[in-house]
């Protein structure tokens, strides 16, 4: 047993405790020894991934021994870890601010059967991941998505609360159904062995027919759970409804397993050999980006939007898988690895930047009152750590350097531009049309955060709530703080983080990415592997080694070179563009105070003279995302219905009422079909049923058997 | 198409060459009065009585105007006031030590606030920017913010209503900033006056630099208090004061 195993083992333990004695003490300290527990649990979760990670602690423990399929194992492997790591970040954050966000359910509901559902949730979490065969795996995802729907369930006085968390469950259950019968039929062809590293084995000649059918089960049924359209419906649904610390996990943390489930099933125990099913990855991906991101710059409910843009997030990251197993199935391997060691990567920063902002989205909730942005505004003044903690999530998810939305959002695009490499036309135009769906994803989540930030907490108040609002506990705050480190450093460091995702993702990128996109300007100056000479030379002219001697790192400079027919370098660095922006701000507040020997005046700002500015003045949210709802009519498919009430014969209207329906389009377009298509087929067979007549049913019976009698005959 | 080409090549200059060369196109200015030395007391006392807003007063026998009350009806001339047809009627008041920079010269913002007046002295405003007087080519323009403006120029006589934001636009200018009253009302309120709904001119409520009399005071009046605050007074050709002074118009 290793290192990593027993570190997960503590966990649980300290899980099981937290869980015990929440259900003995009272409301009021459930909260208290829920964060103490989760988080402590939390931090040997991080241990664990990081000792995983490192790769020098094999290990497997060996648990009940089934009939026919095997031995049920759990281990650690350096990809777990990967997966670990960011589920380790999130849930500690989510762990310490519910200290402070519990207390708001402490008079309405029992708080102490929340914390032990929230603790045993990270329990089954933990477990997935060191599932190492088939069976365990299934048993671990079913427990984890039965806990995770009765948080969901928290408020369930209100009816769309219970259906949310209905939907929530359904949808993952069909997804985990899909995904048993594709698991048991490749355990079937690899001759009933349910390992992890046995099922590889079984699949080396299966024809592509069949690949394509396990691929498109596996992937689809895994999409349910990472949110891509077209199995998106739940996501927006269940998210706002759940408590915010639940909120950060469900998207900060669970939607990973559906990218778990993708990798390691899809890319490493059964690696596509045709372009086609990257290619399905890449589409779906990059349509999800779109349509998350559309219908989060629509939306006014804060956590409604984040859970949105957590389908956009989740589009990025398949969207990289997809590119990576066209790339691999083309014989680009270079190309492959990067845009595996992307999606990871981008894995990693959306779990910190959304956790982040959704524990701050439940602090706003808790002590403003609303989650309704129209409703909300001036909270800088208010509450000013809590806004520029806030501000650091949103400059991370708008992609701005030097954070780390920035370095996963330009590695991508990268990636698409180099779909120059590929030889078939179809695939360029492929990559060409997602590249652009990308770029647009990118512009519009800015518009997004944007609107967010500036009616959240700039201009003037827009209700009571919003004006008497305080700041935020400690907890809460000291949460975000650790969140918003984290981004922070994911930003600063890509080349730390890049050769280390490389390594632990061996079977995947078989070390290819480090040499290609961090180029070792400290540690061996004078050309590298990949690199020429002269090539290094000038890199070193304009500043590439700056800091050698300071910072233990390859380099500072992340690199993506085109190929041979367009060879340019296209270079980035977040640390040294930190440090510039820094030095320039420094530079311009002191020239400012400094120089400046006139007097400063202080005055209000000008508004036009006006007497008395209130916030019927200011823009609504709804109004700031009009242009974007307008442009994009048709995807929204909003109705506009109008009804007024009259009087004098139809002369004056004394009322107007206006309404505007809309259906989320993934509604429209899938699930509303395939459920009238499933009630249509329920109608037809309830003709079966015909007058409720005894004979009726024995004939049935009669002709049923006397075709399955055939059939068994024939065959 | 054709047509409206060649008569746009056919047609003359229309921007008048202020201030360097003599504007003498008729009727530019109305004129006004000015202190008349008058033979006996019973005419004097007349046109005294006849003002209606009560801008002449008697200094002994020399009937003296309040170039910011005069209306310019033309009844005082047919009791035996002199009338001057000049448009130099802009007066520096105030801060005598602070004069504009260089700076200024050729490149002064404008911005314009109405505080209540009947809107004449508007319109003549209005005309500076328009092709005759053309005050562009001169180097001013109206800003529509006051961040931008080194100069408020202020009409009407400062209603209740337009208090407040006239402060506040005053406040919204950084330094270094002007004020300029156009129009009798904005000097001493003339026939609106200090009153339960206004305040009697623009130096009550802010500092004002330059006051250009009239009601309203023609174009080439408001130009010349332009020119008189950048201290540009001296563009005009000496040869051309001349012809002003002895009344050739």
């Amino acid at each position: 047993m290793s290192y990593p195993l027993m570190l997960v083992l503590a966990a649980q333990i300290v899980l099981l405790a937290g869980m015990v004695l929440c259900g003995l003490l009272s409301s009021k300290d459930a909260r208290r020894v829920t964060a103490a527990f989760g988080g402590a649990a939390a931090a040997l979760g991080l241990l664990a991934a990081a000792l995983a990670i490192s790769g020098r602690y094999p290990g497997v423990l060996g648990l009940w021994r089934l009939p026919i399929l095997g031995q049920l194992r759990l281990s650690l492997d350096p990809v777990d870890g990967l997966f670990m790591l960011p589920l380790a970040i999130s849930f500690l954050g989510a762990f310490w601010s519910s200290g402070d966000y519990l207390r708001r359910y402490e008079g309405q509901f029992d708080t102490r059967t929340l914390g032990v559902l929230f603790l045993a949730l990270f329990g089954a979490c933990l477990l997935i991941l060191t599932a190492d065969d088939v069976v365990s795996f299934l048993i671990a995802w079913r427990l984890m998505s039965g806990l995770a729907t009765f948080p969901i369930i928290l408020e369930h006085r209100h009816d769309e609360n219970r259906r949310a968390a209905w939907l929530f469950l359904a949808m993952n259950e069909a997804g985990i159904i899909a995904v048993t019968v594709a698991l048991f039929w490749m355990v079937a062809l690899s001759g009933n062995h349910i390992g992890f590293n046995g099922l590889a084995n079984g699949l080396k000649f299966v024809d592509a027919p069949l690949h394509w059918v396990l691929f498109l089960i596996l992937f689809f049924g895994f999409s349910v759970k990472a949110g891509l359209v077209p199995m998106s419906s739940w996501l927006p649904t269940a998210h706002p409804v759940a408590p915010a610390s639940i909120s950060a996990i469900l998207s900060g943390a669970l939607l990973n397993f559906g990218i778990y489930g993708i990798l390691r099933f899809d890319a490493i125990i059964f690696p596509a050999q045709m372009v086609g099913p990257g290619l399905v990855v890449m589409m779906v991906g990059a349509v999800s980006a779109l349509i998350g991101i559309l219908y989060a710059s629509i939306e006014d409910d804060i956590k409604r939007m984040l859970a949105h843009s957590s389908i956009e997030n989740m589009g990025i990251i398949a969207a990289n898988i997809g590119m990576a197993m066209v790339f691999a199935s083309t014989g680009l391997p270079v190309l492959a690895a990067i845009a595996y060691v992307v999606a990871i990567y981008h894995m990693f920063n959306h779990s910190s930047y959304k956790t982040l902002l959704f524990i701050g989205a439940g602090a706003i909730d808790q002590h403003a009152g609303t989650r309704d942005l129209n409703l909300l505004g001036g909270l800088l003044r208010r509450m000013p750590v809590l806004a520029a903690l806030f501000l650091i999530g949103v400059l991370a998810i708008s992609a701005i350097p030097p954070l780390n939305g920035f370095v996963t959002e330009w590695l991508t695009l990268q990636n698409i531009l180099r779909s120059e490499q590929l030889a078939s036309r179809a695939s360029r135009v492929i990559f060409a049309l997602c590249g652009t769906g990308l770029a647009l994803t990118a512009a519009l989540a800015v518009t997004c955060f944007a609107k967010v930030y500036a009616m959240g907490f700039l201009g003037m108040p827009r209700s009571v709530g919003a004006a008497e609002a305080h700041e935020s506990g400690k907890s809460t705050r000291f949460a975000m703080v650790w969140l918003a480190i984290v981004c922070i450093a994911l930003g600063l460091g890509p080349t730390l983080l890049i050769p280390m995702i490389d390594r632990a993702a061996d079977g995947l990128t078989h070390r290819l990415a480090t040499t290609a996109l961090v180029p070792p300007f400290f540690t061996s100056p004078h050309g590298a592997r990949g690199f020429s000479a002269g090539f290094m030379h000038d890199f070193h002219n304009i500043g590439a080694g700056v800091g050698r001697h300071i910072i233990p790192a390859r380099g500072l400079v992340v690199l993506h070179q085109g190929g041979k027919s367009n060879p340019v370098v296209y270079a980035m660095s977040t640390f040294y563009l930190a440090i510039m922006l820094m030095g320039i701000i420094l530079v311009t507040w002191i020239l400012i105070r400094g120089l400046s020997r006139r007097n400063i005046r202080m005055a209000e700002p000008w508004a036009g003279g006006l007497r008395r500015l209130s916030s019927d003045m200011t823009y609504t949210a709804t109004g700031f995302s009009n242009p974007v709802r307008v442009i994009f009519k048709s995807i929204f498919g909003h109705e506009q219905r109008e009804n007024s009430r009259t009087a004098v014969e139809g002369h004056f209207r004394t009322a107007i009422q206006r309404t505007l329906d809309a259906d989320y389009i993934v509604d429209r377009l899938v699930l509303k079909p395939i459920a009238k298509a499933a009630r249509f087929a329920a109608c037809l067979l309830a003709k079966i049923h015909a007058l409720g007549v005894v004979n009726a049913y024995a004939a049935w019976l009669f002709l049923v058997l006397l075709a399955l009698l055939l059939i068994n005959r024939l065959w | 198409m054709l047509g409206w080409f060649l008569r746009g090549l056919t047609s003359p200059v229309r921007t008048t060459a202020y201030p360097h060369s003599v504007d003498t196109s008729p009727g530019n200015t109305p004129g006004r009065p000015v202190n008349t030395l008058f033979t006996n007391a019973d005419a004097a006392n007349a046109v005294v009585a006849a003002c209606p807003t009560q801008a002449i007063s008697l200094q002994q026998l020399t009937a003296e105007v309040a170039a910011g009350r005069c209306v310019h009806c033309g009844v005082c001339s047919e009791g035996g006031m002199h009338w001057q047809k000049d448009y130099r009627w802009a007066v520096r008041v105030g801060r005598p030590g602070k004069l504009m920079s260089k700076a200024f010269k050729s490149s002064l913002h404008i911005r314009l606030v109405d505080a209540g007046s009947c809107d004449a002295v508007i319109q003549e405003i209005k005309q500076l920017s328009k092709p005759y007087y053309n005050m562009h080519r001169l180097g001013f323009f109206i800003t529509p913010t006051p961040r931008h403006a080194d100069v408020l120029l202020v009409t009407g006589p400062v209603t209740g209503h337009m208090r407040l934001a006239l402060q506040k636009t005053y406040e919204a200018m950084p330094e270094p900033k002007w004020v300029v009253a156009v129009g009798g009302c904005a000097i001493s309120g003339c026939v609106f006056g200090p009153s339960f709904v206004s305040a009697g001119g623009v130096a009550d409520v802010l500092p004002v630099d330059v006051m250009v009399p009239g009601c309203p005071p023609p174009p080439l009046a408001i130009l010349h208090a332009l020119l008189l605050l950048t201290n540009r007074e001296d563009e005009l050709k000496p040869e051309a004061l001349q012809e002003v002074m002895r009344g050739k118009s």
